[in-house]
């Protein structure tokens, strides 16, 4: 099977190089949106890593931000992922119940995600580690904290995906709808993948 | 989509998976490898940089796209490149 065809299905190709007016305007939308994340993700990542370069130190403190828990949650978000293309492939196949199936697995992935992060939260804070307990402190909730919104934007997404998916409403765009939802997620779960080296692992090599 | 192709398409997505998933456990346990600590630093955060490209390019697909999305992602990305290794000489000369 070509390369193109196991991404987008059997019959359905990469767009043409001229062809940018076949590009969906929903898409184009979404990843111009996108663009600005990355600035926004980009510049608190950057400014972490200029800080912690210019001042030195911060590993006493991120000894106490538990690796293991962010390994947990970097395997659910990861997971979520999966079951998020995996909804857009049962919708090109034109399985309902697999969408609803792997809709719900990723509305219950996001979800188990924030949980963990909230006991991960409460347990800083139950040791006095607050956003006003030190710059890595304030970083690290900055960070985590406007990532989790995102979580939750997309959960919400989802849920109102599934929503519609139960109530039938879903078919006639289903695949475009799950693709523009699914490019969020996706983007949500990559913005992770650089949290978690750079908040739970990096400083303890420091 | 025939059956076969989504169950192509299927175990294709999963493989992606099973890769983010190991690379996300050699990630993890080169920090406690007994190598220096730049040497782990730096495969920590190129192992982070191949997981980013295995999902954008396959679960967001951005493999099969029109340059102009490829033209949109890129632009933000050395616009933050650029930013971070101009004040990284701020902070050099102010040593």
């Amino acid at each position: 099977m070509a390369e193109s065809e196991m991404a987008f299905g059997a019959g359905v190709t990469a767009p043409e190089a001229d062809g940018l007016e076949r590009i969906p305007a929903a898409k184009l939308a979404l990843w111009v949106f996108l663009a600005g994340e990355i600035m926004i993700f980009g510049g608190l990542i950057a400014c972490f890593i200029l800080y912690r370069i210019a001042q030195g130190g911060w590993a006493s403190d991120a000894a106490h931000v538990d690796w293991q828990i962010g390994t947990l949650n970097t395997l659910v978000l990861l997971t979520s992922s999966l079951t998020m293309i995996l909804a857009l492939g049962a919708a090109r196949a034109g399985n309902h119940q697999g969408v609803k199936r792997y809709l719900a697995l990723t509305v219950g992935l996001g979800l188990m995600f924030l949980v963990v992060k909230a006991y991960e939260y409460a347990g800083h804070f139950a040791t006095g580690f607050t956003p006003l307990s030190g710059m890595f402190w304030s970083f690290y909730y900055t960070m985590t904290g406007l990532h989790a919104l995102h979580v939750t934007g997309g959960i919400v997404v989802n849920s109102v995906l599934l929503a519609m998916a139960i109530r039938g409403t879903l078919w006639e765009h289903a695949e475009r709808r799950l693709e523009v939802a699914g490019l969020y997620w996706h983007f949500v779960d990559v913005v992770w993948i650089f949290l978690f080296p750079l908040l739970y692992l990096s400083l303890k090599l420091t | 989509m025939s059956t076969q192709t989504a169950h192509d398409t299927q175990s294709f997505y999963v493989e992606i998976w099973a890769w983010l998933v190991g690379l996300l456990i050699l990630g993890t346990v080169v920090v406690f490898l007994p190598i220096p600590k730049i040497t782990a630093l730096v495969a920590v955060f190129a192992i982070a940089v191949v997981k980013a490209i295995l999902v954008v390019r396959n679960y967001m697909h951005l493999r099969a796209e029109h340059l102009v999305i490829y033209l949109i992602v890129a632009l933000p990305v050395l616009l933050v490149i650029g930013m971070t290794l101009t004040l990284l000489l701020d902070i050099a000369f102010r040593r």
